[in-house]
């Protein structure tokens, strides 16, 4: 009679009671709960950023072709933005316009040099926004000299969207594939592996620090004696890990129900679904689960080696940082190999 | 029909902690297993345990190796306690009756009647890190003894126990030695070990010093202690060649007799130097067997 469903019980109940597992799952959950309403936040913040209207009085030197008309033109598309020539006033008495009239600011022209003059000049959004205004007209007045139409213009600067449709060497037909459908496979395929990153991490410390608990008790030496060790080992990874499993389907759960629940759906957006979560595909979900398992037994046994090695639990820290290296180069190997899914080293442990 | 350790061997690195050791518990015995601290009696009991593996000479029970036994033909209490400090206590004790091969109902069985022979009823539901050495070691007792294991190996059962549960302890180990359990167990205390033993092993340096029956051992060490109780002058025995002081009590005085002295002899010349009031001859204790058999090496 094996003994490990008897082991992971222990192991079950005697932490998940735990003043940390509570404490950590009630955070994740927290956290899950901050991350749906975040969205609505950001959004509210950047708008109080930006600035609402943008009223500038424009400075020519004389001579050179006027680039006032093409800002009107800019102007009229553009909702809050205005713009006047200073036509007629010097530099001191326009500026002098600015302030009494409480504009945003005075833009002097001189040749290909274009300066802003303005009393807020750290505000990073005004300036962003307003070299946005001035690249459009400038580059509406290249386009006029030049003799283009809108149309022209538009052609001149659409983009290509390539499609991907992926075929087997056999003829098989895949998928074919946009760039965003591409871009929010990477994004769920980043988000799960970020994902088993951090239950190795988290779970398999648990592991490591359990095993030298048990060693620096004694317990370990009644244990020994009437358990095997393979039993014990698997008894405190299968223990501790159906502890994260079940912390990552609260987490999960709550990331779902605010999904449901609040207009954000966040959840649906980072899993690249584009809201609607029952898109991913099974195969997907199934292939994680299983490389979830395997790897977690894999890492789990090498932290709980490293348990083993030291005999109090404050030595721990020490022997599991090599592990936790070891992670690295594994998460950020499966980073590059995003990149080329097909290069050789991705390929090589096939 | 017994416990049979065959000239075994155990070495970490260069020291060789068990060297050729051999001794045999017969079945339902309850055996003392003696030696000075570091002799190797921890290391024996594991390799009993198979918690180690020697390096030669193998352990046998009725002539099998013992990794062939169940689980719970062991119960081992180690010398140092240990328990898992956030687990409450009757949980800890179902606990360890699972590990050792009781189903659930059993196991709930016997922690209820355990807990309340050893009247910690108050204790059942608290963690263990909140209860007193004591009561930890009270409750690790328990664990070892719960299943009734065939074979109880016990390291110094005794250290740390109040008299009232170390009669209590005694209690229930005679009770298992009646039921035909073989106990094995270690203990400083020579006085528990003359009284609750029959057998014992004596070990110094790993090597077996003494085996067998305590009281042949006794008898084969001769009857050479004389006490003597007189009023009168109390120190004529400085004009008795051979006759060496072992010990001064209140009440009498502890001598070795040396060879070729008549304890007649001696009778004769307390008479003389004032009223006898004790004279007797007895065996050594275990206690000075001990100190002569290992402390004439120190």
């Amino acid at each position: 009679m094996s003994m490990i469903p008897v082991l992971v019980k222990r192991e079950f109940t005697s932490r998940v009671k735990g003043a940390s597992y509570v404490v950590t799952t009630v955070i994740g959950v927290l956290v899950f709960v901050a991350l749906s309403f975040l969205p609505p936040i950001v959004e509210r913040f950047s708008q109080s950023m930006a600035p609402g209207h943008i009223d500038l009085v424009l400075y020519e030197q004389p001579g050179e072709s006027s680039i006032f008309p093409y800002l009107e033109e800019v102007s009229t598309l553009r909702e809050g933005f205005t713009v006047r020539s200073s036509s007629g006033l010097s530099e001191q008495e326009a500026y002098r316009m600015v302030l009494d009239e409480g504009l945003s600011g005075l833009l002097l022209v001189d040749g290909p040099l274009y300066t802003l003059v303005t009393t807020d000049g750290t505000n990073m959004m005004l300036n962003g926004e307003i070299e946005n205004i001035l690249n459009q007209a400038v580059s509406r007045g290249n386009a006029a000299r030049l003799g283009l139409s809108a149309e022209d213009m538009a052609s001149l600067f659409s983009k290509v969207d390539l499609r991907v449709r992926e075929v087997s060497p056999l003829g098989e037909d895949g998928e074919e594939l946009d760039s965003v459908a591409q871009a929010q496979a990477m994004v769920l395929a980043y988000f799960l592996l970020f994902m088993i990153y951090m239950a190795l991490i988290m779970y398999g410390n648990m592991v490591a620090s359990g095993v030298a608990e048990e060693k620096s008790s004694r317990i370990m030496e009644v244990m020994v004696s009437t358990v095997k060790p393979m039993e014990l080992m698997l008894g405190k990874i299968i223990g501790v890990g159906s502890l994260g499993l079940l912390q990552f389907f609260i987490w999960i759960g709550t990331g779902f129900l605010m999904n449901t629940m609040g207009s954000s759906r966040i959840l649906g957006q980072v899993l690249g679904a584009g809201g609607a979560v029952s898109t991913i595909p099974l195969e997907t979900v199934l292939w994680f689960g299983l490389y979830f398992i395997l790897g977690y037994f894999f890492y789990a046994s090498i932290f709980a080696a490293a348990g083993a090695l030291v005999s109090r639990v404050e030595e721990v820290s020490q022997v599991v940082t090599i592990i936790m290296m070891l992670i690295m180069v594994g998460f950020f190997a499966a980073y590059a190999s995003f990149l080329n899914p097909n290069s050789t080293w991705r390929s090589l442990p096939r | 029909m017994s416990l049979v350790a065959d000239e075994i061997t155990k070495r970490f690195r260069d020291v060789t902690a068990v060297d050729r050791l051999s001794f045999t518990v017969q079945e339902g015995s309850l055996f003392g297993f003696l030696g000075p601290n570091g002799a190797g009696k921890t290391t024996t009991m594991r390799v009993i345990l198979d918690i180690i593996r020697p390096d030669e000479g193998k352990v046998t029970w009725q002539g099998q190796t013992f990794h062939r036994l169940g689980r719970g033909f062991f119960g081992y209490l180690p010398e140092e306690r240990g328990l898992y400090p956030k687990m409450r206590v009757a949980e800890h004790l179902e606990f360890l009756g699972r590990i050792h091969g009781l189903d659930r109902r059993k196991a709930q069985a016997e922690t209820e009647r355990w807990i309340d022979r050893f009247e910690i009823g108050e204790l059942s539901q608290k963690r263990i890190e909140e209860l007193s050495k004591g009561n930890q070691q009270k409750v690790q007792t328990i664990g070892t003894m719960l299943h009734d294991p065939e074979l109880l190996i016990l390291d110094e059962p005794f250290s740390g126990l109040d008299p009232v549960n170390t009669a209590l302890l005694k209690e229930v180990l005679l009770e298992a030695h009646k039921r035909g359990r073989t106990i094995i167990f270690s203990s400083h205390r020579m006085d528990q070990v003359e009284e609750i033993c029959k057998d014992i092993v004596l070990i110094d340096q790993g090597r077996s010093v003494l085996h067998g029956n305590l009281r042949q051992i006794k008898k084969s060490m001769g009857r050479q202690i004389l006490r003597i109780a007189l009023e009168g002058k109390e120190d004529f025995w400085a004009r008795i060649p051979g006759l060496e002081p072992v010990a001064s009590r209140s009440d009498y005085q502890e001598f070795r007799l040396g060879d070729g002295v008549d304890p007649n002899d001696v009778l004769h010349a307390a008479m003389q130097a004032g009223q006898v009031i004790r004279f007797e001859l007895v065996e050594p204790s275990l206690d000075q067997i001990f100190v002569e058999k290992v402390g004439a090496r120190v």
